[in-house]
């Protein structure tokens, strides 16, 4: 077996650990603030590794003996992972200089939460799969407890660490259960072993059950959501929008993957329990989300309803529905980036604000602005054209020729009584007095994002079709049994 | 293109008006409005000679308007003598009214908006007369239904205007509901709604049948009975005549063309138009000729105890409706139109000249506080009286040939039908000379009883541009009966043509001739009686009425209450719905569907949103065990299905 | 059932011979060794730590941070025994698989060092 070809598939991601390393080398040896550079570089990283994910087109490739795979679903979803990183690392260096928590470690956790990320993404084993997904957490846990000066990020980063342990317990009792019962712990001997049994051993369900709790932690579906909206409170804002829209894409793409591969077959069995996740969900993304005042609690809960109608898609499991939930996460990234961008915007007399009725007036005070973060919450509530109706559209629809009529209708009713919390804030902003305005100009980059994400969302319907032909190729790779 | 003109400069006129009113000002909208309407008038006449007079119909076809299947309806002007005679009608009182009116609404603000009406209702007017279908028939019956609800709520600032618009609106959508259910029920028998092949297969469906509810009904009877029922929403009958005394809450000139002369004989045109039909149907005719005498004598009672000027005419419009209906029952249509003719302008001349009095006691119109104005209103008096004498069937009169041919046809028709008209007929001719000269005591003779001396002495006469319409309407109540009786209803009716269809042994017009001497001066005897009875009780002996009415306490107050009809309306009808409307609002749509509906589920919603924030309690520990909770409700799951 | 018990035979031998040992061990120290006690040869040591105390009591995070860096390395070694036993059957492969772990943990290493973190004042 030649070396290059052994380790070719995994490229992107050795790179990026090396990276990653070396930039925290960098950054301890250097002299002067070192924040600033390690972040322009880490970009640069996160650049050079989104072109060896997707420049290379060479259908499915498999490294170490099966355990990780690369395919077209892959390449998607690791696309949206490194975009989302990139925009992580970008949207905070602002925010974090003004706190006074510049410290270069940020920029290298997001880098190392991203190698975990991607290893979650390509995992085709219940051992790559844990060891991903922990790479993951652990960044991430760091990372909610970044600002280390302050109660509620440490508050946020204990509860995370704890309740994600529980989880990782969860998922890893569930793959012993799995590993006991099919004697494997390959994605694709599993298939192929549930395939072949006469009746499906009881265990085995069992364990899917457990590991499909892990996961469900990890999208922070109901009712394993708990932790979402204490830690989004808690953690720093940039950190907070890297929870949003980044870990959240891996963590559904895994889910994806585990449920269709080893499970493909078994549909049925799955189903039943999503179902259940995602009408709760939904259900209580919107009706919780009604009662907030916190701009970052309430995106928790923006953050949950998403995550169940993604979970729509799942749960059809048709190609139109692993479609429909990739051009879902697609837009929800960018939806959510412009969303998070406004919101690390909001800054008054030194400080960072994020209550609901600041954003009071501000039609009057800005009117730009306002009209950006009025389209990003039409979107995010799925008024059409914008972006987010046709997220919605299409797991809907794939739910409905599936014939899973009840969850695209309450889904349906979840996004009108959804729909009342993001119109509340744009009737905050265009009828309301103005309330004292904030600091300005909003940083370059940051105000370049919030531009970008609201131009995408409002003109998405123009020109949909490369987004949807390429979750169209994702959701064939996946569908694909081998 | 003549006929064209016709019908079409008053739209022409009527849309410069309204919409080029404020550049066109008052008095180029007057100039307007006035100019199309007599050119109109004089283009009809020229249309009367040529086919009423010759004898020649056509029809003029303008445009297809719907083609849908098997449904097929075009625009086109349906020329024939019927249709001339009601354009000469309707064009030339028109006209005068419109002159008319520049007097008489002078100080009013919205004079452009007036007149455009008044063009738009004269537009509608002729579309209803030229109609060649049923469709285009019903598109200028609506259309005079909402000129005559615009102008009668003209005065928009007074609620009793208001709810009279309202009133007229809705009781003519009763009538205009059976009207549409048999435009419809024509469009299922005959399959089409022209009129040429309808009438011309009319026979072959006579005494079919067809099951409804388990009855076996006469096709064209239920037909010509829904048709009838729009008449007689139209003409104002029994029992849907309510509207036509409120609408005089409308300016003078629009009772007199609208609520007199024109749009409430649309039910007789109708009738007349369908006579093939009704010919057919000789249960609807029955009915037509019953309803018609029973209104006849009904306005003609409650005539005698009005004291608002106005409404006494307008019940005597209603009384000479229903002459008109009851002749169209008994199959003389010619009789019920040449009524309809001759009433046109000695009504319109009697309303215009009530007008001249209200004008001249500045907008007074209850005649207890009027009298003695003989001397300051000479002409208007005089006017009065020709208007008066023709309405009484005064022999040489126009009344008096088109009345006494209806009356000697219910005598000629015989049975119980005919001697019920007949009676009718004659008793409500004796109780119209009476109330008519009671009118004409009250205004004129005596002493002015107004209680505002200033209105007494401002007392006058009405401007030239008011009194010239005024001659050419007398001049039309002399000789309209004397001059076309002999083409209307003279032996073998040569006017009508084809236009009008009666059955042999349906000829008791024809008969009428040979009535005997008796029943043709009965009439004639009766008037006169009613006029000298007047004289007694209201110039001889004023203080008898007084009396006869305290006598006859309750005789009186039925009479005076128009016999109770709106009370039983309002009882029956208005106010069942009121409480229906308003249980449905309060209850149903207020407590049921908001309740449950939008008030409701936003209450509930917020409701849960608390619920669901109140899950969120901060405590590790709490959130760990609902992450326990869930899986184990997985795993229970799995392990109650036992397996897939 | 007598072949799977025989299977575990060892591991009772080996017990036998552990608890064997240790108690020889202990009654040798205690009979040949001095024994002069006093209090502070009494008490128990902990981390600096009253063994027997209110357990909600402030403490020097940085025991905990030595002892946390120090448990990666001492998994560090612990992975580094079966290596050394296996490193025969996994060949060059498995040798630079550790090399490479063994670098990281190196980069780890070199990072706490220059933050600071080994520093105890």
């Amino acid at each position: 077996m030649s070396w290059t070809s052994a380790f070719a598939p995994v490229l992107p991601e050795i790179w990026l650990a090396a990276a990653a390393m070396a930039l925290l080398l960098l950054g301890v040896f250097q002299k002067e603030d070192p924040f600033a550079r390690i972040s322009r570089l880490a970009v640069g990283a996160l650049a050079v590794t989104f072109v060896l994910v997707v420049g290379r087109d060479d259908g499915r490739v498999a490294a170490f003996d099966g355990l990780f795979v690369v395919d077209e679903f892959a390449r998607f979803m690791k696309g949206l992972v490194l975009i989302g990183s990139a925009l992580a690392i970008v949207l905070a260096e602002d925010w974090l200089v003004k706190e006074r928590a510049q410290r270069f470690e940020y920029p290298v956790l997001v880098l190392l939460a991203t190698v975990g990320m991607m290893a979650m993404i390509s995992a085709n084993d219940l051992v790559s799969l844990y060891v991903g997904l922990e790479l993951q957490s652990m960044a991430l846990y760091v990372l909610a407890a970044f600002q280390r000066d302050a109660v509620r990020s440490t508050e946020a980063g204990l509860k995370y660490f704890v309740l994600g342990a529980l989880a990782s317990g969860m998922l890893l009792y569930g793959a012993s259960l799995l590993y006991g019962f099919t004697g494997t712990t390959g994605f694709e001997p599993m298939a192929a072993r549930l395939r072949e049994a006469n009746q499906l051993p009881l265990g085995a369900l069992i364990g899917m059950a457990f590991l499909i709790a892990g996961l469900a932690f990890k999208v922070s579906a109901v009712p394993f959501h708990m932790w979402t909206p204490d830690v989004y409170e808690g953690a720093p804002t940039p950190v907070t929008a890297f929870f949003a829209f980044t870990p959240k894409i891996a963590a559904m793409a895994l889910f994806m993957r585990t449920m269709m591969t080893p499970f493909g077959d078994i549909g049925p069995a799955w189903q039943q329990i999503l179902v259940v996740l995602s009408i709760a969900s939904m259900g209580l993304g919107a009706y919780a989300a009604i009662g907030q005042d916190n701009i970052k609690r309430l995106m928790a809960y923006s953050s949950i309803g998403h995550v169940g109608y993604a979970l729509v898609g799942l749960t059809a499991g048709t190609g139109e529905g692993l479609r429909g939930v990739a051009i879902y996460l697609a837009i929800y990234l960018a939806m959510n980036a412009g969303a998070f961008a406004i919101i690390l915007g909001m800054r008054r007399r030194g400080q960072a604000v994020e209550e609901i009725p600041e954003l009071a007036g501000l039609a009057k005070t800005e009117p730009l602005t306002a009209a950006g973060l009025a389209v990003l919450l039409f979107s995010l509530a799925g008024v059409p054209p914008m972006a987010g109706f046709f997220g919605k559209f299409y797991v809907f629809m794939a739910a409905v020729n599936a014939g899973l009529f009840v969850l695209a209708v309450l889904g349906v009713l979840a996004s009108v009584v959804g729909a009342f919390y993001y119109l509340r804030i744009v009737k905050l902003m265009y009828f309301d007095p103005p309330a004292e305005p904030f600091e300005r100009p909003m940083p370059g980059a940051v105000g370049a994002v919030a531009a970008a994400s609201a131009l995408f969302t409002l003109l998405f319907f123009a020109w949909p079709a490369p987004l949807v032909a390429g979750a169209e190729a994702a959701a064939q790779a996946l569908l694909r049994l081998p | 293109m003549l006929y064209g003109l016709i019908v079409f400069l008053p739209l022409i006129a009527a849309i410069v008006a309204g919409f080029g009113g404020r550049a066109l000002g008052d008095r180029g909208a007057q100039v307007v409005t006035c100019g199309a309407l007599i050119v109109s008038a004089l283009l009809s006449g020229v249309a009367f000679y040529q086919v009423a007079w010759k004898g020649q119909p056509v029809t003029v076809e303008l445009l297809t308007w719907i083609d849908s299947g098997a449904f097929d309806v075009m625009w086109s002007l349906r020329i024939d003598q019927l249709t001339a005679v009601m354009l000469v009608v309707v064009t030339w009182v028109s006209a005068v009214v419109h002159v008319y009116s520049v007097g008489y609404m002078a100080h009013d603000p919205h004079i452009p908006r007036f007149m455009a009406y008044l063009s738009l209702f004269t537009f509608a007017m002729l579309m209803l007369v030229t109609s060649d279908n049923f469709v285009q028939l019903y598109f200028g019956w609506e259309g005079v239904g909402l000129a005559s609800y615009l102008l009668i709520g003209f005065w928009y600032h007074k609620p009793s205007a208001n709810a009279a618009a309202i009133k007229a609106f809705v009781v003519n959508r009763i009538g205009d509901f059976g009207f549409g259910l048999g435009i419809c029920g024509v469009f299922l028998v005959f399959g089409t709604v022209e009129f040429d092949p309808v009438f011309q297969t009319a026979p072959g469906f006579a005494g079919k049948t067809f099951e409804f509810l388990g009855m076996k009904l006469d096709m064209l009877t239920v037909i010509c009975l829904l048709l009838f029922m729009g008449a007689m929403g139209k003409s104002a009958q029994v029992p849907l005549h309510t509207w036509l005394p409120d609408a005089m809450e409308g300016p003078t000139p629009v009772s007199a063309l609208i609520h007199a002369a024109t749009m409430v004989t649309a039910g007789v045109f109708l009738v007349a138009r369908c006579s093939p039909l009704f010919e057919y149907a000789p249960d609807a005719l029955a009915v037509v000729a019953c309803i018609g005498a029973f209104t006849a004598f009904f306005a003609a009672t409650v005539g005698l105890c009005q004291n608002d000027i106005k409404r006494v005419i307008a019940y005597s419009t209603c009384s000479q409706l229903g002459y008109m209906f009851f002749a169209a029952g008994l199959s003389a249509y010619a009789a019920a139109i040449f009524h309809l003719f001759t009433h046109a302008f000695f009504k319109a001349l009697l309303f215009l000249g009530s007008g001249s009095v209200i004008h001249g006691m500045s907008g007074e119109q209850d005649m207890r506080r009027m009298g003695g104005l003989l001397a300051p209103l000479k002409i208007t008096y005089v006017l009065m009286w020709i208007g008066s004498l023709a309405l009484a069937g005064v022999p040489l009169f126009a009344g008096y040939y088109s009345k006494d041919a209806i009356v000697e046809t219910a005598f000629m028709a015989g049975g119980k039908l005919g001697s019920f008209a007949f009676v009718m007929g004659v008793a409500a001719a004796f109780m119209t000379a009476f109330y008519s000269w009671r009118l004409l005591f009250m205004t004129f003779h005596g002493q002015n009883r107004h209680p505002d001396r200033h209105v007494i002495e401002h007392a006058h006469e009405s401007p030239a541009v008011m009194l010239v319409p005024l001659y050419v309407l007398a001049a039309g109540s002399i000789f309209a009966g004397a001059l076309f009786a002999q083409a209307f209803i003279g032996e073998g009716s040569p006017i009508f043509g084809a236009s009008i269809l009666v059955l042999p042994g349906h000829d008791a017009l024809a008969q009428a001739h040979h009535a005997p001497l008796w029943v043709k001066l009965a009439p004639v005897a009766v008037g006169l009686a009613g006029i000298a009875l007047a004289w007694w009780m209201y110039v001889r002996r004023p203080d008898l009425p007084g009396k006869l009415a305290a006598m006859h306490g309750d005789a009186h107050r039925f009479l005076l209450n128009k016999w109770y009809f709106d009370e039983l309306y309002d009882a029956l009808f208005v106010r069942p719905a009121k409480w229906l409307g308003h249980a449905l609002w309060k209850r149903g749509d207020g407590k049921v569907i908001d309740g449950l509906g939008p008030d409701g589920i936003a209450a509930l919603t917020l409701d849960i949103a608390k619920r669901a924030t109140r899950l969120q309690t901060g405590y590790v520990y709490h959130y760990a065990f609902a992450m326990l909770i869930g899986v184990a409700l997985l795993v229970s799951w799995y392990l109650y299905r036992g397996g897939m | 059932m007598e072949a799977m018990l025989g299977e575990y035979l060892p591991i009772l031998i080996f017990l036998g011979i552990a608890i064997g040992l240790s108690a020889v061990i202990v009654a040798a120290s205690w009979v040949a060794g001095p024994n002069n006690p006093d209090a502070e040869k009494l008490s128990a040591y902990e981390c600096g730590f009253e063994p027997f105390s209110d357990s909600r009591k402030q403490f020097d995070v940085r025991f905990y941070l030595v002892s946390i860096l120090f448990i990666i390395f001492d998994l560090e070694v612990a992975f580094l025994f079966p290596w050394a036993i296996t490193l025969g059957d996994i060949g060059v492969y498995g040798f630079w698989s550790m090399m490479v772990f063994l670098g990281v943990l190196t980069v780890g290493f070199v990072y706490e060092w220059k933050k600071g973190a080994l520093e105890w004042e």
